[in-house]
């Protein structure tokens, strides 16, 4: 297994400026993931590591070695792609076997690393069947399979989990996790679900217009987000974000509050407001309210929580868990 | 149904056996007549139904010369469909795969070779030229050049509604260019293959005019050119003549009729997607 080390990459394209300096250390067995909103450079990132794509300038380092102008093949890397790209007229044991025989392993070794890769993702009932025969989460697998076979340094995932539904998902996301645990392999993976990114990263790599706007372990950059654009990424629901005189008040130019970090009254608290719409989830609400003074509040309160909408209701910051940011 | 549907529905129907069916019908009884019979050209039946021996007759014409022009316009057909299947699915990969400066360029080609009706008397001579003038491989060449700008955009807009994730999976894994065109590419270019194929051999089994110009000589006579057998300035044998109309068409019509579905298929796809 492999460090991945990226020295100021930048891409271009057309003129436009895709990546805009990127530098960032993936250590030895790390599972990292690369989030952020759609068109910020993510994927194009991952295609650079890949190298699917060319850096416009800078450097890569894969295992210690520099790999900047490597072909794919050469960089000891395999990738999941978000549509599968399963070789549809081929069966699931030659497409998990597909690099091997490109490579011109013996069939013994093919077979053998095949059926190997086939148990670890419980796919050895399906080795004859062509890929329309599966199921989304078992086309997945059969992805996921193809990249385990070849024994690579890295493994890059790029997005992988979007076509699947919510359920199939949160089930995928623990089987990548425990896969991590297993393999022990060092992992990038890019999603620009921040749910994903939580629960699955040993590193979260926040990107936004092209740049890193912040590094850090997934508590880390819940606890201490370093700018407003983390601070509203990282969390569901989003943070509030107030600038104007709640911030001054404070010293600082943002001032943010969770939902899960305010503390809901219908007696007493530090803002009044109007419920405008409620959201139940079951064992949570999320309450939206009119503050006069600040715009529109989002709270998280116990499902029990009984508040009705149009009635008035009082918001309060829990100690220390206010943020406040600079632009 | 409404009954006036059910109505227009058979006069449909009956119009389209008349328009389709009567030409079909009108071969088939003039090549069973006597000679004296289908010099009348009509569509009544034979007095004498005479089959075997007008197929015989055309069979063993000029010295089974039937027999040469079904072998010549099978080779032909065969060495040009091979050629123009492969050449035409590479260059349609490449040119919607690998977009560059020369596309544009490319494109106005394509469509010149679609759209300027081809110069005789030239190629005539660069085909001297070349030493490939009277000869099959010459013909060959021809019929793919003829046929290459229809084929490459087929097989172009198919390739489009292939993802190009398949192609970079197939790179992550290790495959050279040709590899990724041989192993990923080319197997799933099945139906269009098959419609190109099909649409393109009966073209050129059928072919009259250009091994009229290109392939003159009594030894390279294609299966259209036999129809020549039985037409001269003072007599025409009708009888022969339809059956030997018949014998020639059997074959692309066995095709189609066979391969029917595969071809609208192959036609129609990539019409909605990338």
């Amino acid at each position: 297994m492999a460090s991945v080390k990226l020295k100021n990459i930048h891409k271009e394209f057309n003129g436009v400026k895709i990546l805009k300096g990127i530098d960032l250390d993936v250590n030895d067995g790390e599972f990292c993931v690369f989030v952020g909103p759609s068109g910020c450079g993510k994927s194009t990132l991952l295609r650079i590591i890949s190298g699917l794509d060319d850096a416009s300038s800078g450097e890569i380092e894969i295992a210690d070695k520099d790999v900047t102008h490597a072909d794919p093949i050469d960089r000891g890397i395999a990738m999941v792609f978000q549509s599968y790209a399963l070789y549809p007229h081929l069966t699931v044991r030659d497409n998990i076997g597909f690099g091997l025989s490109l490579a011109k392993r013996p069939k013994n070794e093919i077979n053998e690393r095949v059926n190997t890769a086939a148990k670890m993702l419980q796919l050895e009932a399906l080795l004859d069947r062509k890929p329309k025969d599966l199921s989304g989460g078992q086309r997945q697998r059969v992805a996921i399979g193809r990249a385990i076979v070849r024994n690579p340094e890295v493994f890059l995932f790029d997005e992988p989990l979007s076509n699947l539904d919510a359920a199939l998902r949160s089930k995928m996301r623990l089987e990548l996790t425990e896969l991590h645990a297993e393999l022990n392999a060092t992992m990038i993976y890019v999603t620009h679900d921040q749910i994903e990114a939580m629960t699955m990263a040993d590193k979260i790599v926040v990107l936004n217009a092209g740049h890193v706007e912040q590094v850090g372990t997934p508590m880390e950059l819940y606890h201490h987000p370093k700018t407003p654009f983390v601070a509203g990424f990282i969390g569901s629901p989003k943070m509030n974000l107030f600038e104007g005189q709640t911030a001054q008040e404070h010293g600082a130019d943002i001032y943010g509050i969770r939902p899960e970090h305010l503390t809901l009254s219908t007696q007493t608290g530090k803002w009044q407001g109007v419920i405008k719409h409620i959201e139940h989830l079951g064992a949570d609400v999320i309450v939206h309210i009119q503050v006069q003074a600040l715009g529109t509040l989002v709270a998280r309160a116990d499902g029990d929580f009984a508040v009705t909408t149009g009635s008035e209701i009082y918001a309060t910051p829990q100690q220390g868990r206010e943020h406040f940011l600079s632009k | 149904m409404k009954r006036q549907q059910v109505i227009i529905g058979i006069v449909a129907l009956v119009l389209g056996v008349l328009l389709f069916a009567t030409p079909f019908m009108f071969i088939g009884i003039t090549a069973v007549k006597s000679a004296a019979e289908a010099s009348h050209l009509g569509l009544s039946l034979p007095s004498k139904w005479l089959f075997w021996e007008n197929f015989m007759a055309v069979i063993k014409a000029r010295n089974y010369m039937l027999l040469l022009a079904y072998f010549n316009s099978t080779v032909i057909t065969v060495g040009a469909i091979s050629l123009l299947a492969v050449s035409a699915a590479m260059i349609g990969y490449v040119i919607q795969r690998r977009p560059s400066k020369w596309n544009g360029f490319i494109y106005a080609l394509i469509l010149a070779g679609l759209m300027i009706p081809p110069a005789v008397v030239p190629t005539i001579w660069l085909l001297k030229e070349l030493h490939l003038f009277k000869t099959l491989h010459g013909m060959i060449l021809i019929q793919v050049a003829y046929g290459l700008s229809f084929s490459v955009l087929l097989f172009r807009s198919f390739i489009a509604s292939i993802p190009r994730d398949l192609d970079e999976a197939a790179i992550i894994d290790g495959a050279k260019p040709w590899q990724v065109f041989f192993k990923v590419i080319l197997p799933l270019l099945k139906p269009i293959t098959i419609t190109v194929v099909l649409v393109q051999s009966v073209t050129i089994f059928n072919d009259f005019t250009n091994p009229l110009y290109y392939l003159p000589g009594k030894d390279n006579v294609t299966v259209q050119l036999t129809l020549y057998n039985f037409q001269s300035q003072f007599s025409s044998q009708m009888n022969l003549l339809f059956m030997n109309i018949l014998l020639v068409t059997i074959p692309p019509l066995i095709m189609f009729i066979f391969f029917n579905k595969q071809i609208v298929k192959g036609m129609t796809a990539g019409a909605v997607k990338g």
